[in-house]
C-alpha cells in the first residue's frame, strides 16, 4: 500500500463504536494519504457534519443510539450530495447490499476486512467522488453559462420573445414586456401576451406565416407596429434546430426617435423648398408678366418690377447664406475666436450700421448702457464677435423692420448677477401670444396683412436663438399687439468651457 | 368682364398676376390675408378665386376655401389653389385623390410658379372664353 499525495486533499470519516476499528481504520486511511476524523457514534457523526464537508463517510451499521443507515440518510439529505457514503457491516448477503444502496449508499465494507479491502472499497469511492466533483463543476459551469445568457437577454435593449412550436411563449425578456405591456408568466396563449388589438394584428401573421411552409429558414419579416405612444419594429423569424422548425423568435426594437426625426428632417426639407420657391415664384411670374408684353406702356412699372424682383433675388441670397449658416452651425463646424468684448461697442456698432436703414424706416433708435462706476467692466462678456453681431444685428433689424413710421426703438443694457442683460425695445406692430410660442422656430414667420410686405428668411430668430445656446445664454420675448416688442437676451458673464474652444 | 379675386401672403406674386389678368381684361381684386380674402370675397362677388395655401398658417388656404363653399351666395364659385409647397415630399394636396376632394373643396390645385399661358387657360375653362 501506497501513499498517494493526491488524496490528501480528501477527508474521510469514520464512524464506529468500537474504538479499536475506528483506530485501525484511521491508521490505514491516514497511511494512504487521507485526512481522517473519527466518530464513536451517530449523534457525533452528525455533529461533525454540521461543521465539516467531508468527501467520503465510511458508516458502521450496527451502533447504539442512530444506526448507521439514519446516519447514511441524514448525510444525503442534509449534505448537498457531495459525499459518498460506504456502509461498514457484518452481514453479507444480496439483501443487506441492496438495502444499503437503497438507503443512499454507495458501497458496502464486510466485517472483518483486511487493509487491502478497505483501501480497495476507499478508492472505489474516491472514484466516485472524483466523478461526483466533475459533474458539479460542469454543472455549475453550465448554470453560470445560462445565467450570463439569461443576464445579457434581459439587459438587452431590444425586446426579445420566444415561441416554442406550438407558438407558445417560452422566453420574454423584460424590455419585450414593457413594450407588449403585458407581464410574462409561464404557460400563457400567444394572445394573452401580444393581445388582439387590431395594431398588433400584422405581428399575429408574422407569427403563422413563420411558423408556415412558406418562411424558410433565412427569411424574416420586418413590421413596424405603433404600440401606444411608441413605433416599434418587430422583426419576425423561425428558429430551426437539427433542420426542423423548432419556434419562432420575435425581436422588438423601439424606432418612435427615428421615426420622429425622419419626419422632422422630411418637414425642414418640405419647409426649405417652399421658402426657396416662393421668392422665385414671384420673380418668375413678374417676369412672366414682362414677358407677355402686357406692360410695354407702362415702363415705370416695368422698372419697379425688376427692383421688386432683385428685392427678392436678394431675400433669397440671404436665406441660402442663413441655411448654410445654421447649417455649419448644427454641425459645430463654425469657427469661434473668443475674447473679451464689450457688449455696449458691439450694439453701438450694429446701431451705426443701421442708421441709414433707420432713418428709411422713420425709427428713432436709443442706447442707454451706462456702467457702474464700480465696474467699467460690467457688460463685458467673453465671446466670438461674429456671433455678438449676428444677434444684436437679427434683434436691431428685426425691430426696424416690424416698426411703425414714426416708431421707437430703444436698447438698454444692465447687469444682474452673472448675466448681462440687453433689452430691445420696439414700438412697433407687436404680436399675439401664439406667434410669440413658435417665434424662434426656424421658418417661422408671422404672416398677416401687416408682415406681408416685410421681407426675411424666417430664420433669423432661430439663429439668434441657438448662437445663443452655445454660451448658456438665452432669449426672451414679451409682446402686446399694436404697442409692440421687447426681446431680452440673458448672456452669461463667465464664458462656460464649451464656448473657449477657438472651434466647435 | 369676369371678376378674380386672388388671395396670397405674397404681394409680388399677387401684384404680379393681378397685372397679368388685369391685361387680359379680368377685372381683379385682390386680398393679402385669409382675413382680408372673406371680406373680398363678400364684397367684390368674384366669379373665380385664385387662392394660396400656405398663408398665416400652412392651411390658411383650406379654411378660406372651406368658408367660402360655406356660404351659399359663393358655394359655387371656382376655387384654384396655388401652392408653392413640393409634391415631392408629401406634403400637399391633389384634387385627383378621391379621399383629399372631399375635404379639400377646392377644384384644382397648382403648383406655384405657374407659367402665366397655362393659368389662362385654367381660369378660361372656368369662366369660358369671354
Amino acid at each position: 500500500m501506497t501513499t498517494d499525495p493526491g488524496l490528501a486533499s480528501l477527508r474521510v470519516l469514520v464512524v464506529d463504536d468500537e474504538e479499536g476499528m475506528r483506530e485501525g481504520m484511521r491508521r490505514v486511511l491516514a497511511k494512504r494519504g487521507f485526512s481522517v476524523d473519527l466518530a464513536e457514534g451517530g449523534d457525533a457523526a452528525v455533529r461533525l457534519f454540521e461543521s465539516n464537508l467531508y468527501d467520503i463517510a465510511l458508516v458502521d451499521l450496527k451502533m447504539p443510539g442512530k444506526s448507521g443507515f439514519e446516519v447514511t440518510e441524514h448525510i444525503n439529505s442534509h449534505g448537498s450530495g457531495r459525499t459518498v457514503v460506504v456502509i461498514v457491516s457484518a452481514l453479507a448477503t444480496v439483501e443487506a447490499a441492496v438495502d444499503v444502496t437503497r438507503h443512499g449508499a454507495f458501497d458496502f465494507l464486510v466485517k472483518p476486512f483486511t487493509p487491502d479491502d478497505l483501501v480497495e472499497v476507499v478508492d472505489r469511492a474516491v472514484a466516485q467522488r472524483r466523478l461526483l466533483i466533475e459533474r458539479e463543476t460542469y454543472l455549475s459551469e453550465l448554470d453560470s453559462e445560462r445565467s450570463q445568457s439569461r443576464r445579457i437577454i434581459n439587459w438587452m435593449q431590444q425586446g426579445l420573445v420566444v415561441l416554442n412550436i406550438e407558438k407558445r411563449p417560452c422566453l420574454v425578456n423584460p424590455k419585450a414586456e414593457f413594450f407588449l405591456g403585458v407581464r410574462y408568466r409561464h404557460g400563457m396563449s400567444l394572445e394573452e401576451l401580444i393581445g388582439c388589438g387590431e395594431e398588433l394584428h400584422p405581428l399575429h401573421e408574422a407569427v403563422q406565416w413563420a411558423a408556415g411552409p412558406e418562411a424558410s429558414p433565412e427569411s424574416t419579416r420586418v413590421l413596424i407596429l405603433k404600440v401606444r405612444e411608441l413605433v416599434i419594429e418587430a422583426r419576425v423569424g423561425p428558429s430551426y434546430r437539427e433542420g426542423s422548425l423548432s419556434g419562432i423568435m420575435i425581436l422588438l426594437r423601439d424606432v418612435t426617435e427615428e421615426i420622429l426625426a425622419e419626419q422632422d428632417k422630411k418637414r425642414f426639407v418640405s419647409m426649405v423648398a417652399h421658402e426657396l420657391k416662393s421668392p422665385l415664384a414671384a420673380v418668375i411670374n413678374y417676369l412672366n408678366v414682362i414677358q407677355t408684353g402686357a406692360l410695354d406702356d407702362d415702363f415705370p412699372k416695368i422698372k419697379e418690377i425688376l427692383t421688386r424682383c432683385k428685392i427678392r433675388a436678394e431675400d433669397l441670397l440671404d436665406l441660402v447664406r442663413d441655411l448654410l449658416y445654421l447649417n455649419q452651425h448644427d454641425a459645430g463646424k463654425t469657427q469661434k475666436s473668443i475674447e473679451p468684448l464689450d457688449l455696449r461697442d458691439v450694439i453701438k456698432s450694429q446701431v451705426e450700421f443701421l442708421r441709414v436703414q433707420a432713418e428709411r424706416a422713420g425709427v428713432a433708435v436709443s442706447v442707454e448702457a451706462e456702467a457702474p462706476d464700480s465696474d467699467p467692466r460690467a457688460f463685458t462678456v467673453c465671446a466670438d464677435r461674429g456671433d455678438l453681431e449676428r444677434v444684436f444685428m437679427n434683434l436691431l433689424s428685426n425691430g426696424l423692420k416690424y416698426n411703425l413710421p414714426n416708431g421707437r426703438l430703444h436698447i438698454s443694457l444692465s447687469r444682474v448677477a452673472g448675466e448681462v442683460v440687453a433689452r430691445v425695445a420696439d414700438s412697433g406692430i407687436g404680436m399675439r401670444s401664439e406667434d410669440m410660442e413658435n417665434l424662434f422656430q426656424q421658418f417661422y414667420r408671422i404672416r398677416n396683412s401687416k408682415t406681408s410686405a416685410i421681407s426675411g428668411t424666417g430664420l433669423g430668430l432661430a439663429t439668434v436663438k441657438r448662437v445663443l445656446g452655445d454660451y448658456n445664454g438665452r432669449i426672451a420675448v414679451e409682446s402686446i399687439p399694436g404697442e409692440g416688442s421687447v426681446f431680452t437676451v440673458y448672456f452669461p458673464v463667465e464664458a462656460p468651457e464649451t464656448a473657449e474652444s477657438s472651434t466647435r | 368682364m369676369a371678376r378674380i379675386l386672388i388671395v396670397d401672403d405674397d404681394t409680388d406674386l399677387l401684384d404680379g398676376q393681378r397685372l397679368f389678368l388685369e391685361s387680359l381684361g379680368y377685372e381683379v381684386a385682390t386680398a393679402k390675408s385669409l382675413e382680408e380674402g372673406i371680406e373680398r370675397v363678400e364684397a367684390a362677388a368674384p366669379d373665380l378665386i385664385l387662392a394660396d395655401l400656405m398663408m398665416e398658417h400652412y392651411d390658411s388656404g383650406f379654411v378660406f376655401c372651406k368658408k367660402v363653399r360655406d356660404r351659399p351666395e359663393t358655394a359655387k364659385v371656382p376655387i384654384i389653389m396655388q401652392t408653392a409647397a413640393p409634391r415631392e415630399v408629401g406634403f400637399t394636396f391633389s384634387t385627383s385623390e378621391e379621399s383629399d376632394k372631399k375635404w379639400i373643396q377646392v377644384n384644382e390645385v397648382i403648383t406655384k410658379p405657374i407659367p402665366l399661358p397655362d393659368l389662362e387657360g385654367k381660369i378660361k375653362r372656368y369662366l369660358g372664353s369671354t
